[in-house]
């Protein structure tokens, strides 16, 4: 047989993509339970999401805290025997704590639910935030603040989302030193019943599982009492987010760069479009700030934008590390690449490949139970169903050339953009 | 439980196939038995620099990536010290875009004087990104010329230094691309929605015609017995110091691989594991320790290493770690025992849950041996006894076998 390799094989058109509707159910007070049964592991990922996080309460630090030291003793058992005991079973336990929202995920085999799941009840019901833990807490946490002080892309995420919020902001706050001596037991207990007890959102069971274990899982959280709550964000008085800053760091023998700005949620009627002007710019590996600055130009190891879309707004980003030798060459770039999407409409071929890559990047992430988990966790807070799914498919389907020219040309003005330089 | 049928063409390429029918994607991962211990001491970073410019063009097609991502298809790679892995995956219904890459890509590369100058550049940003711009960035750096002596694990994978990627030339990137990127020095794997019959018609049509190479016998300096203990101090301007501690243990195919695997999880996973509960928790010396061993192809190292509470010296935090070793050595009970195996199931369980990784650990095990190893990992675990993991402990976690780095903060 004579291959010719120069012939690239036939690229077939996409199959419809079908989002499977998941099973919801209710606890009382209307929380939603979320059900995804499937994949091809016996294992259980069960998340629950509260009205948590930075934003909420208002002293620094402490929902940060909160999140972090929850598991650190109940009223039933010690931290150390809380540690013990999931690790006997093999089980993982997660807080995490965002600008918005925090939430609490066990990952355990299902075998082994009904031996993980009352240590998942009772760090959330009776959290004890015990002296003792929280003083080690300050040490790792202190120590850990200080080594990311000396990384540049921390300084950089830190300043950047500094300038667009202002430090007196929850989401512009990042912690100092002496936030740590707010931390006490009655702060974190005081914390913990407003916005863990009475601001749970909702509920995310994933993985393979039977009917009794998915009905032990709510019949056992229904038990807790939780009330519902949700995120409440004032934006009123943010600074203005333009303009330039050079943070200058002594021996870097790189420098960070960010250059973004405020920008909206999920539910924008622009949202759809400025994030696949996104993918365009310098959202994939063969974006044009990717193809410029480090295929190109070998400026850089990795250079990428994205959108952090939030409850109320959002921000943009572009984000990288350059050798400072070719510092002021790489900004130059990237402002060049961004007046040509304002500038000039992108070819056919260019925008049919970044509609096939962003079509099979949206179908790898909801490939597999606890992928489909993470996208109904976003639909849920944000207040979305999977019709917002759907109507992503169809804006990617029928953009065309000039919309995303008009987007950028409505976005992307370099007045608008805040820029900023650490290192060099 | 994975369920595999493995063939091997003419032309010596293994390729072995997992059906899933429950995801529209398959996933390709293509293994090449090549990596930095292969490496010319004067050359080192050249596995690595390689891959990067695996994604150069090949000898018929371009670009890499552009066909791929227009197959709506994702993809990357890693190397380390023992192996080079390339990884995609792929919408099911053109899967065949990726066999049509991966094998002009194994057939021969466009080798461009522009790629190979652009790739040298991104790669030294690496370097630079990773290594010298991080606070402590460069342990590894310091620790393996420490731990090794003669054999090449002595060198990091992004290489000795800079100047040995600055250095290299099309020649060279020709000469070991001849020498090593071979279909009978490679193992192809597919998982996802693809039968058996389809991935044997894809491989004969686009890997069959590639021919083999006289792929070198490997011929490795061996590593010398440790026999007296190594310590090396370095002062940076970094918060806080740390401690490194490498002990010279087995290779990953020993039969001791599993049991020294517990020990270090005994030492230190989970929050509930000796070294956390006993030194961060209880004493206080440190704000954070771990323990692991690298699981390398050949003789390996078994690291505990411990971030230092401010105003502790190494000294004593050193002492701390052998009193918990001393105790391993004797005391390790059987909810102990049974606590590691179950985490061993459990990561085992939870790292199977995507096609990707089904598609790297088939590939993997096969590399090792045989890929049948990747359905009996959690028997191999559970058949290890307390009496093993003690009796490693006090083969391995002695000051002779020991090379102790302390990274200590000027502040």
């Amino acid at each position: 047989m004579n291959l010719d390799r120069n012939i690239a094989p036939p690229l077939l058109a996409p199959e419809k993509i079908n989002i499977q509707e998941p099973e919801i159910q209710h606890l009382a007070g209307d929380i939603p339970v979320i059900l995804i049964n499937e994949g091809t592991q016996d294992v259980m990922k069960v998340e629950l999401v509260f009205a948590a996080g930075n934003i909420s309460g208002n002293i620094p630090l402490i929902p940060a805290a909160t999140s972090e030291l929850l598991d650190e003793g109940s009223a039933q058992h010690s931290s150390a025997e809380i540690a013990e005991a999931l690790d006997y079973y093999g089980a993982y336990l997660q807080t995490e704590c965002g600008n918005d929202h925090a939430s609490v995920t066990l990952y355990t085999l299902s075998k082994f639910l009904d031996q993980t799941l009352p240590y998942l009840t009772e760090i959330l019901m009776t959290p004890t935030f015990p002296e003792e833990e929280i003083a080690t807490f300050k040490i790792q946490g202190q120590q850990k603040l200080a080594v990311s002080m000396e990384k540049v892309d921390y300084l950089a995420r830190r300043y950047f989302i500094q300038a667009l919020y202002g430090n007196d902001h929850p989401y512009g706050h990042f912690q100092e030193e002496k936030d740590y001596d707010l931390i006490t037991t009655s702060a974190l207990k005081n914390f913990h019943e407003s916005f863990y007890l009475n601001g749970l959102l909702g509920i995310v069971v994933s993985g393979k599982f039977t009917t009794p274990e998915a009905q032990k899982v709510i019949s056992e959280l229904g038990k807790c009492g939780f009330t519902k709550s949700s995120v409440q964000v004032n934006l009123q008085g943010l600074p203005e987010g333009k303009g330039r800053k050079l943070v200058p760091k002594k021996d870097a023998v790189q420098s960070a760069i960010r250059i973004g700005r405020r920008l909206f949620n999920r539910s924008h009627p622009d949202y759809f479009t400025f994030s696949i002007l996104n993918t365009v710019l310098g959202g994939y590996f063969g974006s044009r700030l990717m193809s410029n600055i480090r295929e190109d130009k070998g400026y850089t190891y990795g250079i990428g934008s994205g959108i952090a879309p939030q409850i109320s707004d959002g921000y943009f980003f572009i984000s990288t590390e350059v050798g400072t030798s070719v510092r002021e060459d790489a900004v130059r770039e990237i402002y060049t690449e961004i007046r040509k999407l304002r500038e000039e409409l992108i070819s056919e071929e260019e925008l049919d490949l970044v509609k096939k890559y962003l079509y099979g990047s949206f179908q790898r992430s909801i490939d597999g139970p606890f992928s489909l988990a993470e996208r109904h966790k976003t639909l849920l807070i944000n207040n979305l169903n999977t019709k917002h799914l759907y109507l992503y498919l169809e804006t990617l389907n029928k953009i065309t050339p000039d919309e995303l020219r008009q987007c950028a040309h409505q976005y992307l003005c370099e007045v608008d953009l805040f820029e900023l330089i650490i290192g060099g | 439980m994975i369920q595999f049928e493995r063939f091997t063409l003419d032309n010596g390429l293994t390729v072995i196939v997992h059906e899933d029918t429950s995801t529209p994607l398959v996933a390709l991962n293509i293994l090449y038995k090549v990596g930095a211990r292969d490496e010319h001491p004067e050359q080192t970073g050249f596995a690595h620099l390689f891959e990067h410019l695996m994604f150069g063009g090949s000898v018929n097609i371009p670009s890499y990536d552009e066909p791929l991502q227009r197959a709506g298809a994702d993809n990357n790679a890693f190397t380390n010290n023992d192996i080079t892995n390339y990884y995609l995956t792929l919408p099911a219904q053109n899967l065949e875009t990726g066999f049509w890459l991966e094998s002009d890509r194994m057939l021969s590369l466009a080798f461009t004087e522009k790629s190979l100058e652009v790739q040298r550049n991104v790669v030294v940003e690496e370097f630079k990104q990773r290594y010298l711009n991080q606070p402590y960035g460069d342990v590894w750096l310091l620790l393996r010329p420490l731990a090794y002596k003669k054999h090449p694990y002595q060198w990091a994978t992004i290489g000795k230094e800079v100047s040995h990627i600055e250095n290299a030339v099309l020649d060279d990137v020709k000469a070991f691309f001849k020498k090593w990127y071979a279909p009978n020095n490679a193992i192809l794997t597919i998982a996802g929605n693809c039968n058996l019959k389809l991935a044997k018609e894809l491989c004969e049509k686009w890997f069959a015609g590639i021919p083999k190479a006289a792929v070198p016998n490997r011929n490795l300096p061996q590593e010398p017995v440790q026999t007296e203990q190594r310590i090396l101090e370095v002062t940076r301007d970094v918060p806080s110091t740390q401690v490194y501690l490498a002990w010279h243990c087995c290779a990953r195919t020993d039969d001791d691989f599993y049991a020294t695997d517990l020990l270090s999880d005994v030492l230190s996973r989970g929050k509930s594991s000796r070294l956390y509960q006993k030194l961060v928790k209880e004493k206080k010396l440190f704000t954070d320790i771990g323990a692991y061993m690298l699981g390398d192809i050949d003789k390996s190292l078994f690291l505990i290493e411990g971030k230092l509470v401010n105003g502790i010296t190494p000294e004593i935090a050193e002492a701390s770690i052998y009193e918990v070793i001393e105790q391993v050595k004797s005391d390790i009970t059987e909810t102990e025992l049974q606590k590691v195996k179950h985490k061993a199931e459990a990561s085992f369980v939870f790292s199977e849950m995507s096609i990707g990784n089904k598609a790297l650990n088939m590939a993997y095990f096969e590399m090792l041996g045989d890929v049948s190893e990747v359905n009996l990992q959690v028997e191999r675990y559970n058949a290890v006894t307390i009496d093993d993991i003690s009796r490693i402990a006090k083969e391995i976690l002695r000051p002779e076998n020991c090379s102790l780095l302390r990274y200590k903060s000027s502040k």
